[in-house]
């Protein structure tokens, strides 16, 4: 690990205490996970500490966890996960605060420590159907408006429920029963067995 | 067209139905409706090096002053209701040419919730061009196909 990553989580360490619940450095890059109790607090910390200074939040989305690395999942479904960059300390670090309830997901919004997250936390209820209570303005950004369901949600088919087509008789554009067939598609591998002599590659 | 013998007198003969239609393909005007990458392709058809002013065809930003719509991309559920509205305030005659996988039948997002399979669910569709996204000469020969598409039609003769 590089002295800048030793340096980032030994401030994490020391200005967030036990709120860390995991801190996790892989592939160069710093991973924590916070409780949905304390997740606006840490942000605000992040921000505004000296000695971590994020500025900037890059990016805030959404995960669906029930079918990640193709296993059962046990524990919480739903997650915001968010980047941040500090340009002063020119470091950057991955927060990801689970939902409690799979039902009915809920995670603070962070629009209020930074401005950006406004769009990008409509984008994760569009499409996972997280809520963010205290954002100003949570509606759908993305699907067609009154679109029905969260299409990123692993349980969504991918080609959906309706389909769009002209209808002659109304003289305008309606929403019908989707009609094609679903495909699965399985990529098929020519390999030979002994192919750079790995054994199940 | 007769024109032996009466030229030198100022005066050529033709049909109205001849006429008319080289009136109609010499001055297409296109409503460009770039949807998405396809829409690039036929921006450089439309610049200097391709040239399509010397088709006659100047693309219009009104679909009131438009003859012929390009649907160049992918088309949206979101989208096609503005999109069949647009070729509703084209004035008669028009026509549509349908440009790439995605506006003949949804290509690559095919099966995807979001997208149209093809953009003849919302429009008559008379010329179709292949490609993702078709280069700007494939879209140029669709157009000229379209150009012999109308000088087939009659509008007087029956």
């Amino acid at each position: 690990m590089s002295a800048t990553l030793e340096a980032l989580c030994q401030n994490l360490q020391k200005h967030l205490g036990d709120r860390v619940q995991s801190l996790k450095v892989a592939l160069g890059e710093v991973t924590i996970e916070v409780d949905v109790a304390d997740y606006l607090a840490v942000m605000n910390t992040l921000r505004d500490e000296a000695e971590l200074c994020f500025e900037e939040l890059i990016d805030l989305c959404g995960v669906d966890y029930s079918a990640y690395a193709n296993v059962p999942r046990e524990g919480k479904r739903f997650a915001a996960v968010s980047h941040l960059l500090s340009i002063a300390r020119n470091w950057r670090l991955r927060v990801r605060c689970f939902a409690p309830d799979d039902d009915f997901p809920s995670v603070p919004s962070v629009t209020a420590v930074w401005n950006v997250a406004d769009w990008f936390e409509r984008e994760a209820f569009d499409l996972f159907g997280i809520v963010f209570p205290g954002h100003l303005d949570l509606r759908r950004i993305l699907t067609d408006y009154g679109f029905i369901g969260h299409p990123f949600r692993k349980d969504f088919p991918v080609s959906g429920y309706v389909e769009m087509r002209y209808d002659p008789d109304q003289q305008r554009v309606i929403y019908q029963p989707v009609t094609i067939e679903p495909r699965e598609v399985t990529p098929r591998i020519v390999r030979e067995a002994s192919y750079g002599n790995v054994e199940n590659a | 067209m007769g024109i032996e013998g009466i030229l030198q007198e100022g005066f050529v003969t033709t049909t109205a139905d001849k006429l008319i239609n080289y009136v109609r393909t010499g001055s297409l005007w296109p409503m460009s409706f770039g949807l998405a990458c396809c829409a690039i392709e036929m921006i450089h058809a439309g610049c200097s090096r391709y040239d399509l002013d010397r088709f006659g065809i100047v693309f219009r930003p009104s679909p009131r002053q438009s003859d012929v719509m390009v649907v160049a991309g992918t088309l949206t559920n979101k989208m096609a209701p503005a999109m069949r509205k647009v070729y509703d305030q084209m004035a008669e005659p028009r026509w549509v040419v349908s440009m790439g996988s995605c506006a003949n039948g949804g290509g690559y997002y095919h099966y995807s919730y979001s997208v149209v399979r093809g953009c003849d669910r919302i429009v008559p569709v008379d010329i179709y061009v292949p490609g993702c996204p078709p280069t700007a000469e494939a879209l140029i020969y669709g157009l000229i196909q379209l150009q012999n598409k109308i000088r087939r039609t009659n509008t007087i003769a029956r």
